[in-house]
């Protein structure tokens, strides 16, 4: 410590130190803040399967399925002071037909329809928004550092971000789909971590988070009288 | 003249402190930036606002540094006494006992 370089070295030094170690201890509070997600409503509401390419110039020509839904739910317990952003997806699955040579007799398929970033007020300068929208955002907050109604999500009949399919090209008529809930917590500092299948400690699964049973349609066709009329 | 601006430069900037001030600054980075952590987890995590301890954790770290590193005069409290230029001529009739220095 004998010149002021040093000194300036060392206490940096040591403010690394105790950064990491308030760090790690911010990160442990998750484990004791209680998450009790829940799922009231996820259904389908509109579902067709259209002919479609990939992109403009591929010449493959694949079935995609399109699903509106509607969902409500109560996440507002994952925001916490840690909390920087949630990350809520849908996802469609249903199983595979028992693939060849003994493999896919577990095997599902599963692809994300629709996708969502919910900022804590903290993390609200970090939207992707316009100004104006900006603006609204964070007057929403009221000031406060934690917001619990954003984790309430109320949708009607949203249509989805992605359209899907199968790696065969195939989907129309298939059987045994199911809309699933995801979340993933996006913290400021610690692990991240999604919905989990068990209970941990105070931490419970997402309930209800199913949406029941339907089947793919077969493929729109284009109506004869609409084409005459032409 | 001009060397001796640059020497009270070059003081300025090398900050020397006496080893009392040295064991002092040592005691006070650790024990202060502990206790500004200590502060900042606390209140953010009673107040639920982790922008507000990050804001008191870097504000807090500044002060310390503000104390700890500019060359204050209560570092230099107590001076060492070095002995006065020259040295101390031995006494004529000095004798080093070898088996006295083992």
């Amino acid at each position: 410590m004998y010149s002021s370089v040093v000194r300036l070295q060392n206490a940096f030094s040591f403010f690394t130190t105790v950064a990491f170690v308030v760090a790690a201890l911010i990160a442990s509070t998750d484990l004791l803040a209680p998450r009790t997600p829940g799922v009231g409503v996820l259904k389908t509401t509109n579902v067709q399967v259209v002919r479609g390419r990939p992109h403009y110039y591929s010449s493959k020509k694949e079935e995609y399925a399109i699903i509106k839904f509607s969902l409500d739910a109560d996440l507002s317990s994952l925001f916490n002071w840690n909390t920087k952003q949630l990350f809520v997806y849908v996802t469609a699955e249903w199983p595979s037909a028992g693939g060849s040579s003994g493999s896919g007799q577990n095997a599902s398929n599963q692809a994300v329809i629709w996708d969502s970033i919910i900022t804590s007020p903290s993390a609200d300068h970090l939207a992707n928004l316009g100004p104006v929208a900006m603006k609204k955002l964070k007057r929403s907050a009221q000031g406060k550092s934690i917001d619990p109604s954003r984790g309430r999500l109320s949708i009607k009949n949203q249509r989805p971000k992605y359209q899907i399919t199968h790696p065969s090209g195939k989907v129309a008529e298939q059987d045994d789909v199911v809309l699933r809930l995801h979340y993933n917590v996006q913290p400021w500092v610690g692990f991240l971590t999604w919905n989990q299948d068990a209970d941990v400690w105070r931490w419970k699964t997402l309930r209800n988070n199913l949406s029941k049973k339907f089947t793919l349609p077969s493929i729109k066709k284009k109506d004869e009288t609409k084409k005459a009329a032409k | 003249m001009a060397e001796h601006l640059l020497d009270q430069v070059r003081d300025l900037f090398e900050g020397q402190i006496d080893f009392e001030g040295q064991k002092l600054v040592e005691l006070l980075v650790n024990a202060a930036l502990t206790l500004v952590g200590a502060i900042a987890f606390f209140i953010g995590y009673f107040l639920q606002d982790i922008k507000l301890a990050v804001y008191i954790g870097l504000i807090g770290t500044a002060a310390v540094f503000v104390l700890v590193v500019p060359p204050w005069p209560f570092y230099n409290r107590h001076p060492v006494k070095w002995l006065p230029v020259g040295g101390v001529t031995p006494p004529a009739n000095l004798v080093i006992n070898d088996e006295v220095l083992k």
